[in-house]
């Protein structure tokens, strides 16, 4: 070895004691500079706001009062975190029953097919979200493209009345959230080990119990990152609920929109904001315990 | 929302950049969207050189947001009458200058020294409407021509309503024979029941377009503004439009210029430019409301006059909203309240 390369050979541990640390910073900085500026500050103003009162015009005051947060909890609006939860659950649920299958087999198709089939997911993604729910609008009215479609097997029926109601609420929102699903569980899908299922058939083991003691153990992590994708964001829409829904079942979503846009009550809207931050906070370390405990269990 | 108040002085500097280049040449114009047609403001710049920057906004509150906090600049606006009221009591609004507006002998009386601007010091009338019902006559065969006319367990969910907690008190406050503008605890008690029946039969809550459930065939009756009735009469003769013989909301949005606008001269030139007839009737052509300008009306096809939305027939009980301050939070709890009750 020449004497460069040993001088080589001995600065990396000089290197890894002091210079990375503020290297590693300055990488880090448009992050951390993007988070305080889009996360931090925002975050504390709403903070800040939630114990506030508003004036007469619906100015924010800056004097403490704890008004908004008991409000919160009036039973009015806890029906509606409810409500929110409910639906945001059902949503889940369905994107995980229907999403699972297609991220299956999307995962275990041939290489050639992957490509395609996760394009076709993606797809819609082109399409501006407004256009895509007006769409179904179209689809679900009392003389739109199904109603239309049904009176061809059957004329003379009355048709579904779908639109306007919570089940249109759930089917755009499945509709909306359900290619955050496919693609996480695709993702813990395609780098299943086959050597491992093979195994467990050499082992005995039938194809149920393969697919509920192997596979579903190993895309249990798709599967929790997709529901925190679908569920979270799901909980606080209120577009859906507005077009699709008719807006006749607030959500928080609409209750919070509400506060500051026409009750121009921008403190309470900051306390239910808070609240329903503190929720997903729970939600994130709930799955991250659960995450933790499937760990420790495998091992 | 909130990066906003970062980016602004961001902006600020931007704007000021390009406002010491050509000052005297822009206007920084803030309306509704969906009301002022692109080809007034293009005739305005063809004629005076002056470029109008346009922004837009859904609601009054939205309005009221961004001009009590203090945000963007500003140099004339397009409240309707309540907040108007508010901006004038809270110092917002520049009074105009009557000698730049000769136009302004257009508008008819009773479109001036409303409630909002008694002196008619702050605002000129822009367009006028009312809120009432729209039936389509093809599915109902039943005259229907009051609140509770609308209100009847035989049109559950066949009903649109306006997604607007003060609008749904005031209706239930006129079939109650009520003051629409003195809420208070009381009257709320009493407007709560009949809130609590109309919410349970209502189909969709639509402010932005409530036409459309009506177009789409998803219900047949709807209380909703004159505007999207006039449109609809338009489209289709079947779709009448009463003024509820309890009494009806009457809106008049209004052009105003803000306290702290740039250019208060040009602001003054497209208020007189919008008061002209000749450009007052083309607004009326694209936004079939009522308008005030008189001579405007003159120039009017006896279709467009005929529109029972834009130009109802008979003397109605029409009144137009005062601001209700902190009563608001109240009427939207109870509404927020009821629907979720449902």
């Amino acid at each position: 070895m020449s004497p460069a390369a040993k001088a080589g050979a001995a600065l990396p541990g000089l290197i890894d004691r002091r210079t990375p640390r503020w290297r590693a910073w300055l990488l880090l900085l448009p992050m951390v500079t993007w988070l305080v500026l889009f996360v931090v500050a925002p975050t504390a103003i709403l903070l800040v706001y939630s114990f506030c009162e508003r004036d007469e015009v619906g100015r924010v005051l800056f004097t403490f009062t704890l008004d908004n947060y008991r409000r919160v909890f009036d039973p009015v609006y806890l029906w509606i975190f409810a409500r929110s939860i409910y639906y945001a659950g059902l949503t889940t649920v369905i994107c995980i029953v229907a999403g699972y299958p297609v991220a299956y087999c999307i995962g275990r198709a041939r290489e050639e097919w992957r490509q395609r089939l996760l394009l076709l997911v993606m797809v819609p993604f082109w399409t501006s979200f407004l256009i895509r729910t007006y769409a179904w609008i179209t689809i679900l009215k009392q003389e739109g493209l199904l109603n239309g479609f049904l009176r061809l097997f059957s004329p003379g029926t009355a048709g579904l009345d779908l639109l306007y109601t919570p089940t249109a609420v759930v089917i755009g929102l499945v509709y909306a959230y359900l290619p955050f699903m496919i693609l996480p569980i695709y993702g813990s899908v395609e780098k299943l080990d086959g050597a491992l299922i093979e195994a467990a058939y050499d082992l005995g083991a039938g194809p149920l119990r393969v697919f509920s003691s192997v596979i579903i153990p190993l895309t249990l992590p798709g599967v929790a990152a997709g529901t925190l994708l679908v569920f979270v964001p799901a909980v606080g829409m209120f577009a859906i609920t507005d077009l699709m829904g008719g807006a006749r079942v607030p959500l928080i979503g609409n209750v919070i929109q509400n506060q500051f846009m026409q009750a121009r009550d921008w403190p309470f809207g900051a306390a239910l904001g808070a609240v329903f931050m503190g929720l997903f906070a729970a939600t994130y370390w709930v799955m991250l315990r659960l995450g933790a405990q499937e760990e420790d269990s495998v091992a | 929302m909130k990066s906003h108040r970062l980016i602004l002085p961001a902006l600020l500097a931007l704007a000021i950049g390009a406002g010491s280049a050509r000052a005297a040449g822009e206007l920084n114009l803030f309306g509704w969207s969906e009301y002022i047609p692109q080809s007034v403001l293009d005739g305005f710049t063809k004629e005076t050189g002056i470029k109008v920057n346009f922004e837009t906004y859904a609601s009054n509150e939205e309005l009221l947001s961004k001009l009590v906090a203090g945000g963007g600049s500003y140099d004339l606006v397009q409240p309707s009458d309540y907040a108007a009221e508010v901006m004038i009591r809270q110092n917002l609004l520049s009074p105009l200058d009557p000698r730049l507006l000769p136009n302004l002998k257009n508008i008819a009386p009773e479109f001036r020294h409303r409630p909002h601007d008694p002196a008619g010091r702050y605002t000129v009338p822009y367009m006028s409407g009312t809120v009432g019902i729209v039936v389509n006559t093809e599915k109902v065969k039943t005259p229907v021509h009051s609140y509770s006319d609308v209100f009847t367990p035989a049109f559950k969910d066949r009903i649109v309503v306006l997604n607007d907690t003060r609008e749904i008190v005031t209706w239930a406050l006129y079939t109650l024979k009520l003051p629409i503008n003195t809420i208070n605890a009381e009257s709320l008690a009493q407007a709560r029941p009949v809130v609590a029946n109309w919410v349970k039969l209502v189909k969709v809550f639509d402010s932005d377009s409530p036409k459309t459930a009506l177009l789409n065939g998803d219900v047949d009756v709807g209380v909703v503004w004159s505007g999207e009735a006039a449109i609809l009469w338009k489209e289709n003769k079947k779709f009448q439009y009463f003024i509820p013989t309890e009494g009806a909301h009457q809106f008049i949005d209004v052009l105003a210029i803000p306290a702290n606008a740039k250019n208060k001269e040009a602001a003054h030139k497209l208020i007189d430019y919008i008061l002209r007839p000749e450009v007052s009737v083309l607004i009326s052509e694209a936004f079939p409301y009522t308008n005030p300008n008189q001579a405007a009306r003159k120039l009017l096809t006896p279709e467009q006059l005929a529109n029972p939305a834009s130009y109802p027939p008979g003397s109605p009980k029409l009144e137009t909203f005062r601001d209700i301050g902190k009563a608001a939070a109240d009427v939207d709890r109870l509404v927020t309240d009821l629907k979720s009750a449902r």
